[in-house]
């Protein structure tokens, strides 16, 4: 019985990450400026990569016929959404403050800069 | 038994949505006008790639290939900082 | 079973062919880095599905992580718009 609830959290927690991954690209293609692709692209990373890895280990954990190197797949899979949760933001973050500061991305569509005045550095 | 089928059919019913983003995120690498567009692009790929792959090990019913998508999220986010580096200083290792 | 692990290795296998064009036909060749890293990785979800997963956690660290390094370390001391 267990077993049945945690396989069904897992494939529920799997669509939703499907979901959001297809919202991140759908967004990543039709948003007109680099600043605002940023947002569309950490919410593919963040709920497109890091919820389906969670929803993975409970359905290993859930999945009785893969025998027991199932409990590696689950510690592996929850090990890499931890691990991706600590790193999507900061390689996001790096991207942004260099094309911030090289002005290799254009900024055309804005309404306020409050880095504009000597405080990005 | 049942388990195992209700597990296979919804993964496999799953498979084509994945794949439908991974196409446009490579039209965006494709045609991103500048440098940081397509390295964002690149990210969110390899990002949402190694969580195919933690997907894939448990249709495959082969839990050892998980690894891959452990080395792929570490290397991928070691290319964007090569290239925010690139941009940002325009010095390698300093 | 067997169809859905060839269809996928052959949709990557197309995106490689298209990222492979782009980089060598590339005049900005930071641009080609990032194509080579496209590239790089469709072949490691092509080696993944075809049930090599040794073959592909040697091939991640090489073509994904050093070998942009080294040519980003070669275009930084070169110049990069070719001509």
């Amino acid at each position: 019985m267990i077993e049945l609830v945690l396989v069904a959290a897992g494939l529920t927690l799997i669509a939703i990450g499907v979901f959001y991954d297809f919202v991140g690209a759908v967004g990543l293609l039709r948003l007109p400026n680099f600043f605002t692709r940023l947002h569309a692209a950490t919410a593919g990373a963040i709920g497109g990569a890091v919820v389906p890895m969670i929803g993975a280990s409970l359905v290993a954990l859930g999945a009785e016929y893969l025998g027991p190197p199932r409990f590696f797949l689950a510690g592996a899979a929850f090990a890499s959404g931890l691990l991706l949760m600590i790193l999507a933001q900061a390689g996001s973050h790096a991207i942004a403050r260099a094309a911030y500061l090289s002005g290799e991305a254009p900024r055309e569509p804005i309404l306020y800069d409050a880095l504009e005045k000597g405080g990005g550095e | 038994m049942d388990l195992e089928v209700l597990i296979s059919s919804a993964l496999t019913a799953l498979i084509p949505a994945y794949v439908a983003s991974f196409v446009l995120y490579a039209v965006r690498v494709v045609k991103g006008p500048t440098i940081p567009d397509r390295v964002l692009a690149v990210d969110s790929l390899g990002y949402d790639l190694a969580a195919f792959m933690v997907v894939l090990s448990i249709l495959l019913r082969s839990p050892l290939m998980v690894v891959c998508g452990l080395a792929l999220v570490l290397w991928v986010y070691a290319f964007d900082i090569y290239v925010a580096k690139y941009l940002e200083a325009r010095e390698m290792g300093g | 079973m067997e169809v859905v692990p060839i269809s996928i290795a052959a949709i990557a296998a197309l995106l490689s062919i298209v990222a492979t064009y782009l980089a060598v036909r590339s005049r900005d060749l930071l641009a080609a880095v990032v194509f080579s890293a496209v590239q790089s990785t469709a072949y490691a979800l092509i080696y993944y599905v075809l049930m090599a997963p040794d073959i592909a956690l040697v091939y991640i660290p090489v073509s994904v992580g050093i070998l942009p390094a080294v040519t980003v370390m070669l275009v930084k001391k070169t110049e990069r718009y070719e001509e």
